[in-house]
């Protein structure tokens, strides 16, 4: 009779630890996950509600007061229109040419395997040293591309590449796309060739154009690979700090500050964290409305197939 | 068998995890190098801690203190002394962040201290200054960290800027002599540009974020205006400060400077001046490199006002209150009389004097000025090992008691710095004048 009621309850035992088994399995991830995100995130935003002195002191609660100055200062708006323009620029023309690149890539020619040991190079390499590479390229005093520009006789006296704000802020966008060109490359290539070559070929014996072929069957196949390229590429670009903060520190006049560059330039050298905290918020705000609509996006598409 | 190995493994993970945890909460965000971690001893009589962080003013800064470090040890077996140098790209956000978390070092090497006044942070200076060494320190230099009454900070180094001149290129162009007045800092120029078809810099300019607050200083000084009127009251937009303001904007508009001066910090400007291809520049007193084969003279900033203004910099050396350091020594008093012991040993003569010349900035103790003035050549400069000038210090010492110095110890300096930056680039970017500067005193005088 005992043995009989020890059985059931043993076997229980077993199901419930199957039951829970995914969830040890999960715990290292999800604690690290808390740890790493979860924690940063309540703490920023605990910050950005807070009064905090210069001296990084936090003195109490003081509701959407740094929010209310973020939003006064002109420059926060001319910070968040290049954000945009940079998030757009980066990922917009880097997705282009990488597109274009890995179909170049993807055909068969002598040397290919240089050329693409050659495209990777930019994305091995780290992004200061590019920046800092850049910026000396494109000095007026003593740049290579003065030097270069002159020695081909194309240019009679050194030309000042970053006179205005604008100049300077569109060399850095440059500098964004070429750094990120070989990433879009490689996604899009990793696509095209899982592509069935039978595709083309029945294509071309009905005369199907490149235009036709291009449109019909390359951009719907390779369209999750670009779809990831794209999304992790908005995430990486609005949040990137090295290249602007390389290059330009924000300057001059805090006229090509993006919100990350900003937020650091208010914690760490204007000492007003609070607000800093509050740029970051509202960062973090516009990403995670621009995550929602493409798990909206994709949760559909996964419902239509 | 192995899903229970592996469990058991995942189980060790999350418990490494737990055990990697940090037992403070920060309260504060950024991460930073932690402070170094020391068990406070309890009870009197027993060791006393000292986290020290000094600023990283050269190549070899970290090469000196290690001995220094040792050196104090061996005299006072009862302090322990951690002497950390941090770079002054890092310095403020590695500061910033261990204040927040309460792990500040018990005496800190940084430039301003106001706002740590502001949050009642440190220890006014007469707790710590024995009679010996305030007795030796230059007055100004000790009055320079007043806050409403109280010294808050003693004075580490000074350093004093000047016009450098490469007179093999103004030579070669035609000029015999440093500029004195604008016009002839124009004319120069222009003789430079011209001779040398632009592949020579005439004037280098730095208005960039990292210290374009000394060209301020450089120009409106020498123009009769300055950061604050003949009352003390902040006067940053006097005509003198416009005009000052137009000319900077007519240096870059003409071609005489540096094509970037929004970016260029004065360490790129030192190096093409090292390297023969500036012509000219305001600098800091050890801006030349010991290979540089420059034909160099150091000259006056050019002024408008007839007497001209040099510019010292002063940094500084503070203690902060034991409620926010790292080493939480529990006796106060013993703290303070290592700390006290510390700065008599720093500012030893010898050793205060081998510190100055190893690192080619001016002693601000007298004693350390008048043996320098005398016999820097018994010390050796840091990297090189050359011995130190005489007359290097004998000069740039004497010039340093009449420079004048930052505004710093005003809790709106960091605005006004910022603000005056802000205002320079704007200015040279188009904007007008007098309406950036009237918006900039209307922010910090309200």
């Amino acid at each position: 009779m005992s043995q009989k009621q020890k059985q059931p309850s043993t076997r229980e035992m077993k199901q419930r630890l199957k039951r829970a088994e995914p969830y040890v399995w999960m715990l290292p991830s999800i604690l690290l996950m808390c740890a790493m995100i979860v924690v940063p995130i309540i703490t920023v935003f605990r910050l950005s509600m807070s009064e905090i002195s210069r001296a990084n002191r936090v003195k109490g609660f003081n509701g959407l007061e740094n929010f209310k100055d973020v939003i006064a200062s002109p420059t926060f708006w001319n910070t968040l229109r290049n954000t945009l323009i940079w998030t757009v620029a980066v990922v917009g023309f880097s997705t282009l040419i990488g597109f274009v690149l890995a179909m170049v890539l993807n055909q068969n020619f002598r040397g290919r395997k240089v050329v693409r040991a050659l495209v990777i190079f930019p994305w091995a390499t780290s992004l200061i040293i590019q920046a800092v590479i850049w910026k000396y390229i494109i000095n007026a005093d003593y740049g290579a591309l003065n030097v270069l520009l002159s020695k081909l006789g194309l240019i009679d006296h050194f030309v000042n590449w970053t006179a205005t704000a604008g100049a300077f802020f569109a060399w850095e966008c440059w500098v964004g796309i070429f750094v990120t060109v070989p990433f879009v490359t490689f996604c899009v290539l990793s696509g095209l060739q899982s592509i069935d070559t039978t595709y083309y070929e029945a294509a071309a014996v009905d005369g199907a154009s490149f235009w036709r072929k291009l449109f019909n069957i390359t951009l719907p196949l390779v369209r999750p690979s670009l779809t990831v390229s794209t999304v992790l590429n908005i995430i990486y670009v609005f949040n990137s700090f090295p290249i602007i903060w390389t290059i330009s520190k924000g300057d001059p006049a805090d006229k090509t500050h993006t919100l990350v560059t900003y937020l650091y330039k208010l914690s760490f050298t204007l000492g007003k964290s609070g607000q800093a905290a509050a740029v970051s918020v509202i960062g973090f705000i516009i990403l995670a409305v621009c995550a929602g609509i493409y798990m909206m996006i994709s949760l559909r598409g996964e419902e239509a197939d | 068998m192995k899903k229970s190995l592996a469990l058991l493994l995942a189980l060790a993970m999350v418990l490494a995890l737990a055990a990697c945890s940090n037992t403070t909460t920060p309260s504060g965000g950024g991460s930073a190098t932690p402070a170094p971690q020391t068990a406070a001893p309890q009870g009197g009589g027993e060791k006393v801690t000292l986290n020290v962080i000094i600023s990283q003013y050269g190549n070899y800064t970290q090469d000196w203190w290690p001995t220094f470090e040792k050196d104090f040890e061996d005299t006072y077996s009862n302090i322990d002394l951690n002497v950390e140098i941090v770079s002054w790209n890092d310095l403020y956000t590695v500061v910033s962040t261990r204040i927040s978390t309460n792990q500040a070092p018990d005496i800190l090497n940084i430039d301003t201290f106001a706002d740590y006044v502001a949050d009642d942070l440190l220890v006014p200076a007469e707790e710590y200054t024995s009679a010996e060494l305030k007795a030796k320190l230059i007055p100004s230099f000790w009055t320079a960290n007043e806050l409403d009454g109280t010294v808050w900070a003693l004075p580490i180094l000074a350093s004093c800027r000047a016009l450098f001149c490469n007179m093999d290129l103004l030579n070669e162009a035609g000029i015999t002599a440093p500029p004195k007045t604008w016009d002839e800092v124009d004319a120069a120029c222009k003789a430079v540009l011209d001779t040398f078809n632009g592949s020579i810099v005439p004037w280098g300019l730095d208005i960039s974020g990292d210290e374009g607050q000394a060209a301020f200083a450089y120009y409106t000084w020498n123009n009769g205006g300055g950061f604050v009127d003949a009352d003390g009251n902040w006067a940053l937009n006097s005509a003198e400060n416009v005009e000052a303001m137009n000319y900077i904007k007519s240096l870059i508009d003409n071609g005489y400077c540096n094509a970037n001066p929004y970016t260029d910090t004065r360490y790129p400007l030192q190096d093409a001046f090292n390297a023969g291809s500036q012509a000219m520049m305001i600098g800091a007193c050890n801006m030349m490199s010991a290979d540089s084969e420059v034909n160099y003279v150091v000259a006056d900033l050019p002024t408008q006002t007839g007497t001209p203004v040099a510019m010292g910099v002063c940094d500084r050396l503070m203690v902060f209150d034991s409620s926010v350091t790292a080493s939480k020594n529990a006796d106060e008093a013993a703290r303070l009389d290592a700390v006290s012991k510390f700065f008599d040993f720093f500012y030893d003569t010898n050793r205060y004097s081998e510190y100055m010349v190893y690192e080619g900035f001016l002693p601000v103790t007298t004693d350390s000025s008048e043996l320098l003035a005398k016999s820097a050549d018994q010390f050796s400069v840091g990297g090189t090992g050359a011995p130190g000038d005489n007359e290097y210090f004998a000069n740039f010492s004497s010039i340093l008691l009449s420079c004048d110095f930052y505004p710093s110890s005003r809790a709106e300096w960091i605005d006004v710095k910022q603000g005056v930056i802000d205002a320079e680039q704007r200015i040279c970017q188009g904007e007008d004048a007098q309406t950036v500067l009237d918006a900039l005193q209307a922010q910090i005088a309200g």
